[in-house]
């Protein structure tokens, strides 16, 4: 009977199914294209190479190598990989691992921590190898999983295996799947360049103000070119790279771009990253006021009136930090941690306090784009007053300055009391003399000290210290823009902006009595005119 | 003619792996992360009394709770939130239903399950609302 029913199915249904099949297969294969990447021409998991397992970062590096031959040898050449910068305007040496700052203040010392934002494997001291090819870490900017992470303490790998940070924690960080991560590789994203960028400071929104996770996926309100359901702009849409530089610098930033939209064809080497790289020097057109409002782009920095506030994703930016307060433990000698009423850290044994803001308005400054730095050994002349980690310069009359924006940070952080320089102390670490393990600054510093060959007295005090963050990230809604009155007014935000002059800011009171006599005695002269010839008019 | 059985079976066999093949569809979890923010939380904080974040379930709960797709406690389905229909019903106030509207219903539900799923409780990256 089987058999029978078999037969029958071989010889009358064979075609039937076969037709089936390829009316089945055929819709897929025929009527539509079938699916494809459309953001890049190759698709790594189809690389039999990268099917397999790897031990270890460099391990895969070096298979990425066997195609990509040039890669490693551009990011050696980049910020990215140096973390050394030589600023040509005066000379300084500046570069992550050469500036101090007064969040986690410096690297020396505290590698291993620190280099978990390194675009590099196995940074742990300064004995790195910064010409080993396979320590340049592709998956790190390369990632679309949103799986890749490396950990602080780790310098700079992701975890091979699971393990638990911090130790004694009891938080498990699961392992890297490097195999998985490698077959998926792409251009960069928010989410990769994010992935160090919105957590520097050491936290979420830490540092920047204008960068923080809110940026990952945001809406229209917070950021009008990175909006995911609009323009969607990636990082790299703006900070455009070439060879694995990326251009746009905190250290040599443009204070005024006078050059113009970027055309296509062109050869420009100006900073792409500015507004003006593609709004132009005459942004404003479709209103009535667009005139006015161009001729405050020779003054004023688009993001003084595009950025209302710092910190609007709904992340907290830190707006100070008080390294003095650090050390204070529970009576049974732990270290402690308070938070405010939304639950965040306000207090931490391991720091000392802090202040934390959402939509801050900014400060103002005139910025022409040239910073210069307090390093490590630079005299600092008054240890009353506020030493600047970063002095920006600027004027109302140097021409090529415009007024900006700023998150200025402030706080008080250790330095060498009989030197009377800054300190670069050693912080983070699980030995004997590292900071938020031992709670002892003179150890710490002189460890860090050693580690970045600068002479420490032993003497440890607090001094108050600022840096100036210009802000240039979430851009508002034009609607949201500032208007007139936020600045043409007394006591507006740009009360502190000396050097030019600011309608209703500005009023002075014997120009005003003019304007009023002279107004007044028009209007009174034409009304007297008027008078009379309705007096006089012939009847 | 019995013996060409084994050869059409196959064949047929075959062909619908293929085609099966070529509709594969890797999932992309930014997307599902756009549609999930944008349309799920915005929803569910407007009208439904607080969103829902992908943290507050484990893989395991999300891979069942989808599964079942039953939304609003089994009165309606989940995925006719995903759907087009949905979508071009919403469009007109919803930048996220506006730009997906011509995503085909799997791909984006696949999308939105494997960014729930990366950002669960016990996922690679648990995300919050925020």
């Amino acid at each position: 009977m089987s058999a029978r029913i078999l037969r029958r199915i071989a010889t009358e249904w064979s075609g039937g199914l076969l037709l089936a099949a390829l009316l089945v297969g055929g819709s897929a294969l025929a009527s539509e294209p079938p699916p494809v990447r459309l953001d890049s021409t190759a698709d790594h998991s189809k690389y039999k190479e990268l099917q397999q397992e790897f031990a270890s970062g460099p391990e895969l590096t070096k298979v990425c190598l066997s195609c990509h031959t040039e890669a490693a040898k551009q990011v050696h050449r980049t910020k990215h990989w140096t973390w050394d910068f030589l600023n040509p305007e005066n000379q300084q040496r500046l570069g992550k691992k050469n500036v101090i700052n007064n969040f986690c203040i410096s690297v020396p010392s505290n590698y291993a921590f620190c280099t978990s934002c390194h675009v590099g494997y196995g940074w742990k001291d300064a004995s790195f190898d910064f010409t080993a090819e396979e320590n340049v870490d592709c998956l790190v900017c390369h990632d679309t999983t949103g799986s890749y992470r490396k950990l602080p303490g780790l310098a700079g790998h992701p975890p091979y295996k699971d393990v638990e940070i911090p130790p004694g924690s009891g938080k498990i960080a699961k392992a890297v799947d490097l195999s998985r991560v490698a077959q998926k590789v792409g251009k960069t994203s928010r989410d990769t360049c994010g992935a160090c960028h919105f957590f520097g400071g050491g936290g979420d929104g830490v540092k920047h103000g204008d960068m923080d996770s809110s940026l990952a996926s945001p809406d229209k309100e917070v950021d009008v070119h990175m909006d995911a359901t609009g323009l969607d702009f990636t990082c790299g849409t703006c900070h455009k790279t070439a060879s694995h530089d990326v251009p746009g610098s905190r250290y040599t930033p443009v204070g005024k771009d006078k050059g113009g939209a970027h055309m296509r064809g062109k050869e420009d080497k100006s900073n792409p990253a500015t507004c003006q790289a593609c709004h132009g020097l005459s942004p404003h057109k479709d209103s009535g006021m667009a005139a006015k409002l161009n001729h405050h782009t020779d003054k004023i920095a688009c993001q003084t009136c595009h950025i209302p506030a710092i910190a609007r994703g709904g992340v907290a930016t830190k707006m100070s930090w008080d390294w003095s307060t650090a050390g204070r433990l529970t009576p049974d000698g732990k270290p402690m941690i308070k938070k405010d009423d939304k639950g965040r850290v306000i207090y931490d044994s391991k720091k000392g306090d802090f202040t934390l803001g959402e939509n801050v308005v900014p400060e103002y400054a005139w910025f022409n784009g040239k910073v210069s730095y307090t390093l490590l050994g630079d005299k600092i002349e008054n240890i009353e007053g506020v030493t600047h980690i970063n002095k920006l310069g600027g004027s109302a009359t140097d021409g090529e300055s415009l007024i900006w924006p700023m998150k200025v940070f402030r706080g008080a952080q250790p330095f060498d009391a009989v030197n009377k320089t800054l300190v670069t102390p050693h912080t983070a670490g699980n030995d004997d003399t590292a900071y938020w393990k031992n709670f002892g600054w003179e150890k710490a510093i002189e460890t860090g000290m050693k580690v970045a060959g600068a002479d420490f007295s032993g003497k440890v005090g607090f001094i108050k210290t600022d840096m100036s963050w210009p802000i240039t990230h979430m851009v508002a809604p034009k609607e949201k823009a500032l208007g007139c009155s936020e600045c043409h007014t007394r006591g507006g935000r740009l009360d502190a902006i000396d050097g030019v002059y600011i309608p209703g800011r500005d009023a002075n009171r014997l120009v005003n009595l003019i304007g009023w006599i002279v107004a007044g005695g028009t209007l009174a002269a034409v009304a007297l005119h008027g008078l009379i010839r309705i007096v006089r008019r012939p009847r | 003619m019995i013996k060409r059985l084994p050869i059409a079976c196959a064949i047929t066999v075959g062909l619908f792996s293929l085609s099966s093949l070529a509709l594969a569809y890797d999932a992309d979890w930014k997307r599902g992360r756009v549609y999930y923010r944008s349309v799920c939380t915005a929803c569910h904080a407007a009208q439904a009394g607080g969103s829902i974040a992908p943290s507050t379930m484990t893989k395991a709960q999300w891979a069942s709770y989808l599964q079942a797709d039953k939304h609003a406690k089994g009165k309606d389905s989940m995925k006719q939130y995903v759907s087009k229909a949905y979508r071009a019903s919403i469009r007109s106030q919803n930048k996220a239903a506006e730009k997906f509207a011509e995503v085909a219903d799997d791909e984006l539900f696949e999308d939105v399950k494997a960014f729930v799923i990366k950002g669960a409780k016990d996922g690679e990256a648990p995300a919050t609302c925020s």
